[in-house]
């Protein structure tokens, strides 16, 4: 029955976020959208190509100032905005790529959590003339096209478009060979290499293209904020997505779905009933890494009903 | 029939999900000199790593004196008297001869210069290279220290990996004086793919084949006879 | 110039004696351990209590908080660390992270987040080269100095040290002696955290102390390690002092970019000198 169901997943996902509007106001359920896009940029990295990194939120402030600055100095029109975000985040992601994915492990991680402290450094200092330093600055998009963004809801109707396209996409490249290669890339990268693949262009790619997702989940927080701060390219929040990831588990587009929504109710909500707000992020890490290492999506996968039907199984 | 030094009893060994040791059996009596022949890939360091530690069996049972040995950490399956030589020739590279031997005494607690002087004796040309950095030997020089460090604390059995690999044919004669000096005095269960050594040296030999015990020559009778080790490889 | 250039190797001094134990850890137990800013972090926490609250000198106090961070230490060690032994990598770093976080925030719970400031506990000058410095900070590169020599000869002539120095070459060499490896690098561990204990204390005074100090240092010492090569003693020695001298040079002419020049160079070096982790 399920093998029948995933064909329509995209529309489940859908329904699913749907489902969060009675609960939320439309600006908040964006939120939950924007995140659960920049989740899947990460797992891309993280789930798929077994790199875990703690700067990915450079990305995401590229998109996010990208999207501000152009709008700001080129044009207003919120698609190009978005769109230069992207590319700006790609960019990032292409110049700084060939480094950080020589590296494995340790180095990688830190190497990004270095790359992000620059980024945090420019943005905040170095460049603050034009970004607003500490105060950041505000970005206003014109109306274009037939939708008005500004309106609440249409930008949820929008947001919610754009995660199910992400989500498509990844589905569609984890299906890929490209996919199927990071994924073997993460089990034995001399396997592949000894096949004769130049694994580093691979590596390249996915992370060009993970900082291009993250770049437009930055863009969309744009939009739906219509502010940006240094907040957004902040490193210590790396920790938030990558605890998103754990919870949901890392590896599948709902464990990241799952995951992103998990957090963000929790931030948003028991937030103000837990004091200790770090300390619960710490605990809870720390329970994911001993206890629940496959997350809430790895668990729930692994019961009966989703198992795949295998030849001559009855009903 | 008294219980044997070492049993190793239907152990299998698994990389994962792949089996590399099928039901493996065998065992060496004390005094013995025991070797184990095979094509390369057939089991036989995977067996060796999992007698000494290294390596769990998921099933069967490895005994020392009647002692279960599984789950025991390797450190602590070496301080029960069970003592494993490496396949590669590595010496602590960093560190003088007489530390390598400094660091092997340690734990069993013997003094430095005993075991220092046993090894001279063993092999008098050691004597000039104790100051210098271990990095520095050759690799026949390597497997004599590698063996006299394995003596250090009087260990009950030597588990050997390959001693002759590797190495030209005069270091070849070093290490078979060293080994059947030993012989009689210090059971040993030795993986050896130069034939005439095993020939010379065995008192029985277990041949193994894709991660079985596929024959045992357990008689000098049997070893002795020509082409019986060539035939079974 | 001259000013710079000491204050160069003051920081140099001080990232060396909190990074060696980074470096030690990383290089034995292949655990990147964020856990040790948090240690960092208490040593001068400690010390503000044991100052304050005990009223002791400077020298006595800085002798107990740095002694008294190491249960602490042998606590993280045993129920994180250890566990995280042959672990996917990924996991040990996400829970020192944790650790850290969570000591951070306990850190602020008791003592709130206003940063504590400390005065030189010598506060007297010295004439170098016609500049007066502060004697605190020539002490510190003089402390530096001495605790290389002192892990030098550890590593040299103590057994411990040199099993250690075994251990990293071959790891299941030294266990098939019947030496237990893993105790021995717990115990370099918190030879480690005591030493980043030591520089929370010596730093305090010259930095402010607050909760999250930990995090600025954090990444400097990462990048030291990387540079200088894991489980190095040289390597770092010489990383630290490199990098210190990076950080007052470039404090100089643009104060904000200071570490933020480190990670550059750490990007460069990594480009040339791909890390094997």
């Amino acid at each position: 029955m399920t093998e029948r169901l995933r064909r329509f997943d995209i529309l489940l996902i859908a329904g699913a976020f749907l489902l969060l509007l009675p609960v939320l106001k439309f600006q908040r359920a964006t939120d939950f959208i924007i995140f659960c896009i920049f989740v899947l940029s990460f797992d891309l990295l993280y789930g798929y190509m077994g790199r875990l990194s703690f700067g990915h939120m450079l990305f995401l402030g590229a998109g996010a100032y990208g999207v501000t600055l152009f709008a700001d100095r080129v044009s207003p029109n919120p698609y190009l905005s978005i769109l230069f975000a992207i590319a700006a985040a790609a960019a990032v992601g292409a110049l700084l790529g060939p480094i950080a994915v020589r590296t494995t492990g340790a180095a990688f991680a830190l190497i990004n959590l270095a790359f992000n402290q620059i980024g945090h450094f420019l943005a905040l200092i170095a460049f603050a003339r034009f970004t607003g330093g500490e105060d950041g600055m505000s970005a206003v998009f014109s109306k274009a096209g037939f939708l008005d963004l500004q309106d609440k809801r249409v930008a949820f109707g929008f947001c919610l478009a754009c995660l199910l396209l992400t989500c498509w996409g990844m589905k569609r490249l984890t299906a890929s060979p490209f996919g199927i290669l990071l994924r073997m890339i993460k089990e034995n990268e001399t396997r592949v290499k000894f096949l004769g693949y130049d694994t580093f262009r691979y590596k390249w790619a996915a992370y060009v293209l993970s900082a291009a997702v993250a770049g437009f989940a930055g863009a969309l927080s744009i939009l739906n904020y219509g502010y940006v701060t240094p907040s957004f390219i902040d490193t210590n929040r790396n920790v938030e997505v990558i605890f998103a990831s754990l919870i949901g588990g890392a590896g599948s587009i709902y464990g990241s779905l799952v995951g992103g929504v998990v957090f963000m109710t929790i931030s948003n909500y028991l937030a103000t009933y837990i004091p200790r707000w770090e300390m619960f992020l710490g605990l809870g890490l720390l329970l994911l890494v001993f206890r629940f290492r496959a997350g809430i999506w790895g668990m729930v996968s692994t019961l009966e009903v989703f198992r795949p039907r295998r030849e001559g199984e009855g009903r | 029939m008294s219980e044997p030094l070492l049993a190793v009893d239907a152990v299998d060994v698994a990389y994962g999900n792949a089996k590399v040791l099928h039901g493996v059996s065998l065992r060496v009596e004390t005094g013995e000199m025991v070797f184990i022949a095979g094509r390369n890939g057939a089991g036989k360091t995977t067996l060796l790593k999992t007698i000494a530690g290294f390596m769990s069996p998921a099933a069967g049972a490895v005994r020392l004196e009647g002692g279960d040995l599984r789950g025991v950490r390797p450190e602590n399956v070496a301080r029960l008297g069970v003592r494993y030589v490496f396949q590669d020739k590595r010496v602590f590279s960093k560190l003088t001869v007489r530390e390598n031997l400094e660091l092997a005494a340690y734990p069993s607690g013997e003094r430095l210069a005993d075991v220092v002087a046993r090894v001279v004796s063993v092999y008098p040309a050691m004597e000039k290279f104790l100051d210098g950095k271990a990095g520095a030997l050759s690799g026949g020089q390597r497997q004599i220290l590698l063996i006299g460090r394995a003596l250090a604390g009087n260990p009950k059995i030597l588990l050997i990996d390959e001693p002759t690999e590797g190495l030209a044919a005069g270091v070849i004669e070093d290490i078979f004086r060293l080994l059947s000096g030993m012989k009689g005095r210090l059971p040993m269960l030795i993986v050896e793919q130069n034939l005439p050594v095993v020939a010379r040296l065995a008192d029985r030999v277990y041949v193994m084949k894709e991660g079985k015990i596929f024959q045992e020559l357990s008689s000098r009778a049997e070893i002795e006879a020509p082409g019986a080790l060539e035939k079974n490889l | 110039m001259i000013t710079t250039l000491v204050y160069g190797l003051t920081i140099g001094g001080i990232l060396y004696i909190i990074s060696i134990g980074l470096s030690l850890t990383f290089g034995s137990m292949r655990i990147v351990n964020f856990a040790h800013a948090l240690v960092y972090t208490m040593g001068a926490y400690f010390l503000v209590v044991i100052l304050r609250v005990l009223g002791l000198g400077f020298l006595l106090s800085a002798a107990i908080a740095t002694v008294a961070v190491l249960p602490v230490a042998a606590g993280i060690e045993r129920f994180v660390i250890r566990r995280l032994y042959g672990e996917s990598l990924d996991y040990a770093i996400i829970a020192t992270y944790a650790v850290l976080l969570i000591g951070v925030d306990l850190i602020k719970w008791v003592f709130g987040a206003t940063p504590i400031p400390l005065s030189d506990p010598i506060g007297r000058d010295v004439d170098l080269f016609g500049i007066s410095f502060p004697l605190y900070r020539l002490l510190i590169i003089a402390m530096a100095l001495s605790i290389h020599a002192g892990l030098y000869l550890f590593f040299k002539r103590a057994i411990v040290g040199k099993i250690v120095v075994a251990g990293l070459e071959d790891k299941d060499a030294v266990r098939s002696l019947g030496i237990d490896v893993d105790r021995h690098f717990a115990i370099v561990f918190l030879i480690g955290s005591g030493l980043a204990a030591l520089g929370g204390v010596l730093y305090a005074p010259i930095t402010s102390v607050h909760p999250y100090m930990g995090f600025q240092i954090l990444l400097v010492s990462f990048a030291v390690v990387i540079v200088g090569g894991m489980g190095s003693l040289r390597g770092t020695f010489l990383s630290s002092f490199a990098l210190g001298m990076v950080i007052a040079l470039t404090g100089r002419y643009w104060g904000p970019a200071a570490e933020t020049m480190v990670f550059a160079v750490m990007a460069v070096v990594l480009i040339f000198k791909p890390l094997d982790v």
